[in-house]
């Protein structure tokens, strides 16, 4: 028991990260109807310009705001390379495209980068808190990815809530035509909508490069867990992509534990297996549309 | 005024609207009826900016309005309530409501989401629930609550009778009428539904097949016995 | 002639024929190409193989997967497997030969195929993406998990039937530590991780080193390297070592109707040094001594055994494109619910075209072990789906002639790439990442302005061409009939 209770502590701070590229899935897809698998593809480029950021200057956190800055930017181009088989609603072309351009980002970064693992420094402690006299299988640094996580996540939901832009966004993913008829700028909003991922994935990709190793391909595994936990949350639900992602987390957690964390991706696509079999909108899901 | 002269649509092959000329005077109803496939919706979508024209043109105020986007077109002054679902079911009423005016500066709403509830009431209490709980009529109104929110000079109706009960239309479609006199809209109002239309029109055009076969007063079209076993099927 | 293609099996003669004329061609001038050139047609001939299956899974059933690197595992480690691990075929008890084991092969993409198809066959886009990508990411995951059955991270290293008297690869540089001559007698090494039984041990091959995942570089293009470096087997101890029965023999290609029989003499065994390429070493080239041995080229075995599979496939898949099943995939993806009240079943539709295109992927699959003699989780990288993607959605994402010309893209473009850095001073990593580079690039631009591929914008510039010919002709009448008399007042 003392086991299990460890073992989801230590999922908590991978939880975190594969619920911000969750939730980076599911922005891109409620704003273009496209889940944009160059998103694992985008964070790992800007993590390395975070990297070459932080050797010049020193500083995690101006490396951060690089990675940002870079993610905001890079959402954009994507978003203009993706959007016209959507709107020739070409849906193969546009995930046939996605796929383009993580194959050309990882190319990319290998010219740029070179293929080898590089280590991303700590910013803060990675080993256990030691408290009440043990030490706990969490660190001050799963702290700070849950902490940022949990900013990440409340700030978005306070955009979506609270704002004009939030409702305008959440207009134009559910219907571009009727907010187009009110004014409101829908490829626009659709730009603001792939940058604002790009960052969630930017920050994605930073917190948990210290924890694992940056090279062109890393990554490509969260991608499958993050992907399986948007998926499970129901693809449309912000909610569901973080409370999934955090699940997925612990569960691999539990399934490294208990067993060999090469079964973990082994877990995890017989969660999404089932979990499109049984009930193919997810469990936080609101659409059924996709049925024939 | 919204002016259309000579329109022309295509939608391949096919002419959806050819040679079309309307005018829609502000402070009255204009009606335009005609059976399935006439190309009333084309017209519409045409006017608002989701369908692109092939050949004529179209004014509010004298300002061209063909081949702008919608966006624009509603900052110009022309708010269309499409045919069928034109609310979103996953926005609360008032969310709804406030789509259309976003576009503005708070200072320079000039309709706020009060009047709209001063005018349909039963939005107002509803104000904080989904929009997929509305009932058909419900959500009638707040699509046109919404397109009002827009603040428009010229008002595009797509059959808002689609699906409702005669009597619930009547009541809106009389509202529709006081709107455009109290508020000097230039309302088109585009319908299958004729015996309704053409009672809260002034004027009335006739489209079969993508032209115009007659246009007039309201009244003249109702009595146009011919004209309506033709064109209208009654 | 088109009365003529009416008759019953009229067209599969006609397709039949179509492609044992472009395989006899193909291997009348491979009898005078390079080992180089061989072992690049043998690999174009397998991706071609496999992106037959994308032609029409993508193309024409419009489901996006990149599950097929997975399905090509799923046909090697077949492969690997039964022909390792079986003396005889199951049940009808006569010997195990590389023919079998294909077939098995094939039986394994069926299984496999029917069951990831069915289900994603409920899921529309981005979830068959996801779905497959899981489980081509996932790959290396499930061989370490049965590290006895599969090998691990190791692989399994296989024991190809060669053709008596043909060339056994040499094991690779950095294998000193096993002595050629201990390597090439068939002795006991690596029987740990080759589970052999008895009879079986003796009818397995020489040479039976043990590769990893490193040596190989986890990467198709290792078989390149690898392939010129061939070495004349000792006469007895091949003889010994292998039954007739597995063999794939000259004889057997040429039942297969091929005009071979003058081409292992066409082979320049003593010419080889000219032909290979200047990177390889001289000294790692066989021996000149053993260069008058009749016998033909590995290479020349392998690109047979490639361009069979790729014709075969190529046929079926011609016959299901051209056929009434090709109308009901384009009719699914089009119009799922007019093909539904049609009578089509839109699921089956789905499931058949993946299951198709699994077991091509199978086959080619079976193809790709004995190329590289060797199966490993490293062979089979998720960058193995994306090229088979990448090549179909250049080439033309709805045609089998798309497919091939993906394939040659695949194998040539990092060629071209390599001799154009030669002497310019690129950096290793600039010259090892431009063909992906290129590739991702390609695609977003070919899916932005031309979604056809390369077939498909000639298809639409010769349409195009026809087109304006037509139009010089006087038009036809216009299609909506003359307006009805209106009064328009205003």
């Amino acid at each position: 028991m003392t086991n299990f209770i460890e073992y989801l502590l230590g999922g908590l701070g991978s939880g975190a990260i594969i619920a911000l590229m969750a939730l980076a899935l599911v922005l891109t897809w409620r704003a273009t109807r496209v889940v944009n698998f160059a998103q694992i593809g985008q964070a790992m480029f800007t993590t390395f310009i975070a990297l070459t950021v932080q050797e010049i200057s020193g500083s995690w956190f101006v490396a951060l705001v690089a990675a940002i800055a870079a993610g905001a930017l890079l959402g954009v181009v994507v978003q203009y390379l993706v959007l016209r088989p959507v709107k020739r609603s070409d849906t193969s072309g546009a995930i046939i495209a996605t796929f383009g351009v993580l194959i050309a980002l990882q190319a990319a970064a290998g010219m740029i980068w070179g293929g080898e693992q590089e280590a991303y420094p700590q910013p803060f402690n990675t080993a256990g808190i030691s408290a009440f006299g043990r030490e706990w299988p969490i660190s001050v640094y799963d702290l700070v990815v849950i902490g940022v996580t949990i900013g990440l996540v409340v700030g978005l939901s306070l955009l979506f809530t609270r704002t004009n832009l939030g409702l305008s966004m959440r207009a134009t993913a559910f219907n571009p035509e009727v907010a187009r008829l009110s004014g409101i700028r829908v490829s626009r909003t659709l730009t603001i909508g792939w940058a604002i991922a790009g960052v969630v994935g930017a920050v994605a990709g930073v917190l948990v490069a210290p924890i694992s190793t940056l090279s062109p391909n890393s990554f490509d595994i969260l991608l499958v867990f993050a992907f399986t936990a948007a998926v499970i949350g129901g693809l449309d639900s912000l909610v569901g992509a973080v409370a999934l992602g955090v699940g997925t987390g612990l569960v691999i957690s539990l399934v490294t534990g208990y067993s060999d964390s090469s079964n973990a991706p082994v877990v995890a696509l017989v969660l999404l297996a089932l979990n499109l079999l049984l009930k193919p909108d997810g469990v936080f899901g609101h659409t059924s549309s996709r049925s024939v | 005024m919204l002016t259309v002269s000579d329109l022309s649509v295509n939608y391949g092959p096919v002419h959806a609207l050819s040679h079309v000329s309307i005018e829609v005077p502000r402070g009255e109803v204009t009606a335009v009826i005609g059976a399935n496939g006439a190309g009333k919706s084309t017209l519409m979508r045409t006017l608002a900016g989701l369908a692109k024209a092939a050949g004529g043109s179209a004014s509010l105020d004298g300002n061209p309005i063909l081949g702008r986007k919608s966006e624009d077109l509603v900052r110009m002054g022309i708010a269309l309530v499409p045919e069928g679902r034109s609310t979103i079911p996953e926005l609360t009423v008032e969310e709804n409501l406030r789509l259309g005016g976003m576009w503005r500066s708070r200072a320079d709403r000039a309709t706020s989401v009060g009047e709209v509830f001063d005018l349909f009431p039963v939005l107002g209490q509803r104000r904080s629930m989904g929009a997929a709980t509305l009932s058909g009529g419900e959500r009638q109104q707040l699509a046109i609550g919404r397109a009002l929110m827009c603040d428009p000079r010229c008002l595009l109706l797509d059959e808002p009778s689609l699906g409702l009960a005669p009597i619930i239309v009547t009541q809106i479609l009389t509202l529709v009428k006081r709107l455009a006199t109290e508020a000097n809209l230039a309302v088109l109002l585009v319908e299958q539904n004729a015996v309704t239309a053409l009672r809260v029109a002034t004027q009335g055009v006739v489209l079969n097949l993508g032209q115009v076969v007659m246009a007039g007063p309201a009244a003249e079209i109702a009595s146009h016995d011919e004209l309506r076993h033709a064109y209208l099927g009654y | 002639m088109s009365n003529l293609m009416r008759l019953p099996g009229a067209r599969l003669v006609a397709h039949a024929a179509f492609f044992l004329a472009i395989f006899l061609v193909l291997m009348w001038f491979m009898g005078g190409a390079d080992p180089l050139t061989m072992s690049n047609v043998a690999l174009a001939a397998m991706y071609a193989t496999a992106m037959f299956g994308m032609v029409i899974l993508v193309g024409l059933s419009g489901q996006v997967s990149l599950g097929n690197g997975a399905l090509m595992a799923v046909g090697a480690y077949t492969f690997a497997l039964v022909s390792m691990n079986w003396a005889t075929v199951p049940i009808i008890g006569v010997a195990m030969n590389g023919w079998w084991a294909m077939g098995f092969a094939l039986v394994g993409g069926i299984v496999f195929g029917l069951v990831i198809g069915g289900l994603g066959a409920r899921l529309k886009g981005p979830y068959l993406a996801g779905l497959t990508l899981g489980i081509a990411v996932g790959i290396p995951a499930i061989a370490n998990r049965f590290p006895d059955l599969f090998g691990g991270e190791t692989g399994l290293l296989l024991t190809v039937p060669y053709p008596e008297g043909g060339y056994l690869p040499e094991p690779e540089e950095g294998f000193e530590e096993i002595p050629v001559d201990e390597a090439t007698a068939g002795t006991e090494t690596g029987t740990e991780t080759l589970p052999t039984e008895g009879e079986g041990a003796d009818e397995t091959l020489a040479p039976e080193d043990l590769l990893t995942v490193e040596d190989l570089g986890g990467d198709a293009a290792a078989s390149d390297a690898a392939s010129p470096e061939v070495l004349p087997t000792e006469g007895e101890g091949a003889d010994e070592s292998l039954a007739p029965e597995d063999l794939l023999t000259v004889d057997d290609l040429a039942a297969d109707g091929s005009a071979i029989d003058a081409s292992p003499t066409d082979v320049p065994s003593a010419d080889v040094p000219v032909d290979v390429p200047a990177d390889i070493p001289v000294d790692t080239l066989p021996p000149s001594t053993d260069m008058n041995d009749p016998g033909f080229l590995i290479e020349y075995w392998q690109v047979s055994l490639a361009l069979i599979v790729a014709c075969f496939v190529g046929f079926v898949a011609l016959n299901l494109v051209r056929g009434r099943q090709g109308i009901v995939w384009r009719a699914v993806r089009d119009d799922p619910v007019a093909a539904a009240v049609s009578g089509i079943s839109p699921a089956w539709a789905k499931v058949s075209a993946f299951m198709i295109s699994s077991v091509f992927a199978a086959l080619a699959g079976g193809v790709f072990a004995q190329l590289l003699s060797y199966v490993g989780p490293g062979a089979f990288p998720l960058g193995l789906s994306l090229s088979l993607l990448v090549g179909v959605v250049l080439g033309g994402r709805s045609s089998l002639l798309g497919a091939v010309i993906g394939a040659l893209i695949i194998v040539w473009l990092p060629n071209v790439v390599r001799d154009l850095s030669d002497g310019r001073g690129w950096d290793e990593q600039v010259t090892n990442n431009m063909p992906n580079l290129l590739y991702g690039l390609l695609v977003v631009l070919v899916v932005l302005v031309a979604p056809g591929g390369i077939v498909g914008s000639i298809m639409a510039g010769v349409a195009k061409l026809r087109r304006t010919r037509r139009e010089v002709e006087p038009p036809a009448a216009a299609i909506p009939p003359a307006p009805a008399e209106g009064h328009t007042r205003r």
